[in-house]
């Protein structure tokens, strides 16, 4: 009794081509849940008005990493479900992946959380939201007129992500298959 | 058959004759079939040994009916008249083995009862009903297997041997699954003396022989049997 | 060391209805599987809300830190997910697998209500062996 033939069952979007539309969006939520910077460069579904898309992004980063620090089956002491865990507490997750898009998550010990959503075939971002993570650093938190936990309002940094976002495009039709080594390069 | 030589497109799926496929029912067919008919009996009754009661009986009509059909299917070469009772008998179960087991191979074994002379077990490693069925543990030694055991017994009764069958699970050492064995127990008038038999079917060839021409599936040791025994 | 190391079947509304587990560390009891379950269940809900592009039919992995989780959802609704070693592969075939095995001795068995606790002998049997095979082959890679 075979129910699958060879066809696929999720249908995905087409391979991104070198034109640098990989990345869909990209979100910057504070400890707080605040988010503090959306940029948006391929969205063509939206059912929600963007607050309420924000609150669920982050509930659901919230309750994953609940449910992954509880399910953690490399340790025995996992606390209760639901417990608020602090950055770096626990088992957490650095991606997941649908049939229509790829999340990947960072979140550094001060508590900033990073998110790209980027094609369902991209291979590991970990790197690059490191270096996203280093610009808003430089861009950001250098910039003596930011103030903390306000939304990120600065030119330049929207700018060299948006250009970094769309290299990593470029990059990635080029590397879909290969190691992801390119992104000490462009790091560097 | 209408339409034949013709090809004709069908632009609508639905629009298309069924084909005759083949000739071969479907085992989730079947599965989810007397799975139905599992559950539907079991809203009918309040304990497990009525439930069980009326899988055999649920089998009894498919039997009765089955053997009409054997005893057509029943190969043309196979009309030798000197069969000895206890050959035909044992071919007989042999036949119902087979079709017990829905397949066109020979049960697992069929055993001849080593305690009483009139007993016979057919043994299945997996019968076909039970493929899929887990028994849950409240309910003890149960075994749907009770379905076969009533079309067996509909075989035996329509064939004139009237019979006590029954289905039981009988461990096997080495494997999680235990072995179904259907225990049929002939009832006294069912086991004819084989010499008086012989004679009446002599005395019935010759009578009869213009008679077996003219039906042929009643030419088969089977049918006369079943003749025999009816009148 | 187990390369998967449980097994979750849910159904359409969240509920759990089969675990198993091969070798975590710490066990779980059962409320606490019982609401990774539903927890589970809601937040692949809300993944495919957040989806930028439409058709999307919810979370198939998830890559945690110490543990890879494959997601399988039937075209009604049944969930069934596994929780292996990072990088595991073949999940997917192994999920399906596990869906026919599904289909095959609980669905056909009589003695089964829908959508309620999985309680089927011969079901776990060919679950055990399907896993051991699995195991096998991983060690063999």
């Amino acid at each position: 009794m075979q129910f699958f033939g060879g066809t696929e069952i999720s249908p995905s979007p087409p391979v991104p081509t070198a034109s640098g539309n990989n990345g869909n969006m990209m979100y910057i939520f504070n400890r707080n849940g605040v988010c503090l910077l959306y940029r948006e460069w391929n969205r063509p579904l939206k059912t929600l008005s963007s607050q309420q898309d924000h609150k669920l992004m982050f509930g659901l980063l919230f309750s994953l990493k609940s449910l992954t620090a509880k399910m953690d089956p490399t340790s025995a002491e996992k606390g209760n479900l639901g417990v608020p865990q602090l950055p770096g507490q626990g088992c957490s997750f650095h991606s997941f992946r649908t049939n229509t898009y790829k999340l990947s998550f960072m979140e550094s010990p001060s508590g900033i959380k990073l998110i790209l959503v980027t094609h369902p075939r991209t291979g590991d971002l970990r790197d690059s939201l490191k270096y996203i993570y280093n610009l808003y650093v430089e861009y950001v938190v250098k910039n003596p007129l930011y103030t903390p936990g306000t939304p990120i309002r600065s030119e330049l940094f929207n700018k060299t992500v948006d250009q970094y976002v769309r290299g990593l495009g470029t990059e990635l039709a080029v590397m879909l298959c290969k190691k992801p080594s390119y992104v000490c390069v462009l790091a560097d | 058959m209408i339409g034949v030589g013709k090809a004709k497109q069908y632009a609508n799926v639905l629009d298309r004759p069924i084909g005759k496929g083949k000739q071969e029912v479907s085992l989730s067919a079947f599965a989810f079939l007397f799975s139905e008919l599992v559950q539907y009996n079991q809203l009918q009754v309040d304990n497990i040994a009525e439930l069980e009661r009326r899988l055999e009986d649920a089998g009894y009509a498919v039997g009765a009916r089955v053997l009409e059909l054997l005893c057509h299917r029943e190969k043309e070469g196979d009309t030798a008249i000197g069969y000895s009772f206890f050959h035909t008998q044992h071919r007989h179960c042999d036949m119902m083995a087979q079709w017990a087991s829905h397949r066109a191979r020979v049960a697992d074994s069929l055993e001849k009862g080593t305690e009483h002379e009139d007993e016979y077990m057919i043994s299945e490693k997996e019968l076909l009903v039970n493929r899929f069925i887990s028994i849950p543990k409240d309910m003890g030694a149960f075994n749907c297997g009770a379905f076969v055991a009533g079309i067996v017994r509909g075989v035996l009764d329509n064939a004139g041997f009237p019979a006590v069958v029954t289905a039981h699970f009988v461990p096997v050492d080495g494997q999680h699954r235990p072995r179904t064995t259907i225990l049929i127990k002939f009832a006294e008038e069912g086991t004819l003396d084989f010499q008086s038999l012989k004679k009446q079917r002599y005395r019935y060839c010759n009578e009869k022989q213009d008679w077996i021409n003219r039906r042929e599936n009643w030419s088969n040791g089977f049918g006369m049997l079943t003749y025999l025994l009816a009148s | 060391m187990a390369a998967i190391y449980s097994l979750y079947i849910i159904n359409k509304s969240g509920g759990l209805i089969f675990y198993k587990d091969y070798g975590s560390a710490g066990r779980m009891d059962t409320n606490d599987s019982l609401r990774l379950a539903s927890l589970w269940h809601s937040m692949h809900a809300i993944s495919q809300q957040l989806s930028p592009v439409s058709g999307c039919f919810g979370i198939e992995l998830l890559q945690a830190d110490t543990f890879d989780l494959h997601c399988f959802q039937s075209l009604t609704g049944t969930k069934f997910f596994v929780v292996c070693e990072p990088g595991t592969q073949h999940m997917e075939n192994l999920l399906k697998h596990i869906y026919e095995l599904y289909t095959d001795y609980v669905l056909k068995n009589p003695f089964y209500e829908m959508e309620m606790p999985i309680r089927c002998e011969l079901f776990e049997i060919s679950l055990a062996q399907a896993v051991q095979k699995e195991r096998v082959s991983l060690l063999g890679r």
